[in-house]
């Protein structure tokens, strides 16, 4: 595991700097200015391996960028630097996110006491798992771009959070939004009456390809029929040629890049004609390079409101490709506004004189009330996002290309 | 012809060409337990290696990933030798796991050198994932021209890829019959099947035919392997174990050991994973595959053409 930016510095040192900083006019108001640490560590969890690294490597720049930039103002409130601890989630058996490894990460990170927030993770899949430790452990996650409902469901509190307080908090919205949302899309502005709907069996796939489902029979399009992939199969023309029979208006597909690809290759072969829509999933820094021509023309959402092709937000995506030489994706500003949200909380604590601790980061996390690029960040009492925008994209000439908001009816 | 026929004819015709894929895989496995009865468990990741081998040769030449289609006699010349780099590299690359990882196990009884085979698989494998810097969904250039024919005049396609899929299989398999029936190294072979103590004693050197057995079987799973790629598009570091695997349980249907039973065990497996996608679900395909295999060696535990192996004296 990388650890980047420094090191620890060693208690004698810190005691030392705390001396020096109460003795600073702005922080003598502060009673307990011996017990602000100097660093707090924020745990990053992507899957860096598989078939997902791209996205989530533009993912992690975001986050890191935040953190150099808030280190570079001096830290949190100017006192408190940040050490980001990177972990990675995908395995080499799983070819993708591997939930055991994320379990296993999150324990890591509650082993370590310095940790006092989590930024994380990508997918759905590693969240179901690593909830349940987290919330035992009273640490906080912040993901950037995770969206399936469940997690922060109150209807499944003894799953996946046993301890009751809200401990996955969000930077986008969840695909009890999003997958319906594309299906009032699909319907009112593309006209499509008949659908199949295939899935990739992952937790996010399933349950935004479910959520699709159940709006898109409400707005009266025909689901001819809703499928199973094996991310690891390589054959999915036998399906398609199933689906080809049925002839339907458009495909559906709920789910990740492992089986996006594939699927987006052999239906270019099968239905070339076809109109193909996904989730964010889709929206992938690597899906148009690596499915090539047979990515024009799908659609994918994200869960966000479509910031970085905004004017606001021009200086932040300059900053960004200065810096990595890449350029970002919406939910790299979502991992960036995570970070943002992790240094408004404990700028609050260090205000009220707060101890930083987990509950304390996680208590304030939850009071957050942040005007970001895109847009003020406020949570419900669940961690969901408080601003429910669903962004529609095409693929146009290897590039998504944003066409709209899905309409919310 | 109706709907309903059309799409059975469609569905034949996708598992014609996955049961040509698995046919060539399977013989590797069957020709290597043929000789030494030995599961060759390297045999997943010798193909897997193939399609980054036939990658890596068309990019060589020039053709990246978002080369232009290619037509006529470039094509038919790109494709023969692309065949030939890609069968070379791998059935190199069996030959040198047979001599550096087999023969001093040679004579060891149990299990240990299928274990050892199982070793070299996942080293390969990881070699490939460090080869690659871990991408996933390695696109092949697309040098297939996306020509496709009605049959018949009703909705039923045949692509380019089909075609191209079925007849290097076809003359694989030919060139392959040949070479075991009427080559003397061929007939070296099958004696060695038979009994290898008496072949010894006519002067076969045992060695010999075992490395070219290992470098014959895994030449077929470079062709297995460029086929793929090309009618896939795509290649990545995990699509050894599941091809591997139905090409395995291929070998174990039509009878180990057995040569036209490897191809008949193919094609069978193609067919059902095809149809069983299309009228049981695509979830349920490897359930099905299973369950025929375990139906027909309850009621034939040699394989549907019987299994063939060394006698032991």
């Amino acid at each position: 595991m990388r650890r980047f930016l420094g090191r620890r510095f060693a208690p004698s040192f810190i005691a030392g700097l705390a001396l020096v900083s109460s003795m600073a006019p702005a922080a003598a108001r502060i009673a307990s200015a011996q017990d602000m640490p100097s660093t707090i560590v924020i745990g990053i969890n992507l899957p860096f391996t598989g078939a997902d690294a791209a996205d989530a490597a533009n993912i992690r720049d975001g986050a890191l960028m935040a953190i150099d930039e808030i280190n570079k103002a001096g830290g949190i409130a100017g006192q408190i630097m940040i050490e980001p601890l990177l972990k990675d989630d995908g395995t080499v058996a799983a070819g993708q996110y591997d939930p055991a490894q994320a379990a296993t990460n999150t324990k890591q990170f509650v082993a370590d006491p310095n940790v006092m927030a989590v930024v994380g993770p990508q997918m759905s899949g590693s969240g179901k798992a690593m909830a349940p430790i987290a919330s035992d452990a009273g640490l906080m996650l912040i993901t950037p771009s995770s969206t399936n409902p469940d997690i922060t469901d109150p209807n499944f509190i003894s799953q996946y959070r046993p301890n009751g307080k809200a401990i996955y908090f969000r930077t986008v919205t969840t695909d009890a939004f999003q997958g319906p949302y594309m299906a009032n899309y699909a319907a009112e502005s593309l006209g499509i009456r008949s659908i199949y709907i295939l899935d990739d069996t992952g937790a996010y796939g399933e349950g935004i390809a479910n959520a699709f489902e159940g709006q898109a029979k409400v707005k009266g399009i025909n689901v001819l029929g809703h499928d199973k992939l094996n991310p690891k199969e390589s054959d999915y023309t036998t399906v398609l040629t199933k689906i080809k029979a049925l002839n339907p208006d458009a495909l559906y597909y709920g789910g990740v890049q492992q089986a996006a690809v594939k699927l987006a290759k052999q239906a270019n072969d099968v239905m070339p004609n076809l109109p193909k829509l996904g989730g964010d999933g889709v929206y992938s820094v690597s899906f148009p390079q690596d499915a090539g021509r047979a990515a024009e023309n799908w659609y994918a959402t994200i869960a966000a409101p479509d910031t970085i092709d905004e004017p606001q937000a021009q200086d932040w995506v300059a900053r960004y490709q200065s810096k990595f030489g890449a350029s970002p994706q919406d939910y790299a500003l979502t991992a960036y506004d995570a970070v943002l949200v992790l240094d408004d909380t404990v700028r609050r604590l260090v205000n009220d004189g707060m101890p930083i601790t987990r509950d304390n980061v996680r208590d304030y996390a939850q009071m957050t009330n942040l005007p970001t690029l895109q847009g003020t960040i406020s949570f419900d009492a669940n961690g969901d996002l408080q601003e429910k925008i669903i962004s529609v994209f095409q693929v146009k000439d290897g590039l998504y290309k944003y066409v709209g908001a899905a309409p919310q009816t | 012809m109706t709907p309903d026929q059309a799409v059975i004819l469609q569905q034949l015709i996708n598992g014609l060409s996955l049961g040509m894929m698995y046919a060539l895989l399977a013989l590797g496995f069957t020709m290597v337990y043929g000789i030494i009865e030995l599961i060759n468990f390297a045999h997943f990741n010798v193909f897997m290696s193939g399609t980054f081998f036939g990658l890596w040769f068309l990019a060589f030449l020039g053709y990246g990933r978002n080369a232009a289609p290619l037509t006529g006699s470039t094509l038919a010349l790109v494709f023969v030798g692309a065949f030939a780099v890609t069968m070379l590299t791998t059935g190199v690359l069996g030959a040198v796991i047979e001599r550096l990882c087999l023969k001093p196990l040679r004579g060891v009884s149990g299990t240990a050198p299928m274990i050892t085979t199982i070793g070299v698989s996942l080293i390969l494998q990881s070699l490939i994932l460090y080869a690659t810097n871990f991408a996933n969904n390695v696109p092949y250039p697309a040098l297939v021209p996306n020509e496709r024919w009605a049959v018949f005049g009703s909705t039923v396609e045949i692509t380019l890829k089909n075609v191209l899929l079925w007849v290097s299989a076809l003359v694989l398999m030919v060139i392959l019959d040949y070479f075991v029936r009427r080559t003397w190294l061929g007939k070296a072979m099958r004696a060695t099947a038979q009994d290898p103590e008496a072949a010894r004693m006519m002067g076969i050197r045992i060695d010999v035919i075992i490395l070219a057995t290992f470098f014959i079987g895994s030449a077929l799973a470079g062709a297995a392997a460029l086929i793929f790629g090309v009618y896939y598009g795509l290649t990545s570091y995990i699509v050894g174990y599941l091809a591997g695997l139905r090409a395995f349980t291929a070998a174990v249907l039509g009878g180990i050991g057995n040569i036209p039973g490897a191809v008949l065990g193919g094609l069978v497996i193609g067919f059902v994973e095809s149809l069983s996608g299309q009228y049981i679900g695509n979830s349920w395909s490897d359930v099905v595959i299973f369950s025929i295999l375990v139906c027909v060696l309850v009621f034939r535990p040699n394989g549907l053409l019987g299994m063939q192996r060394p006698q032991r004296a």
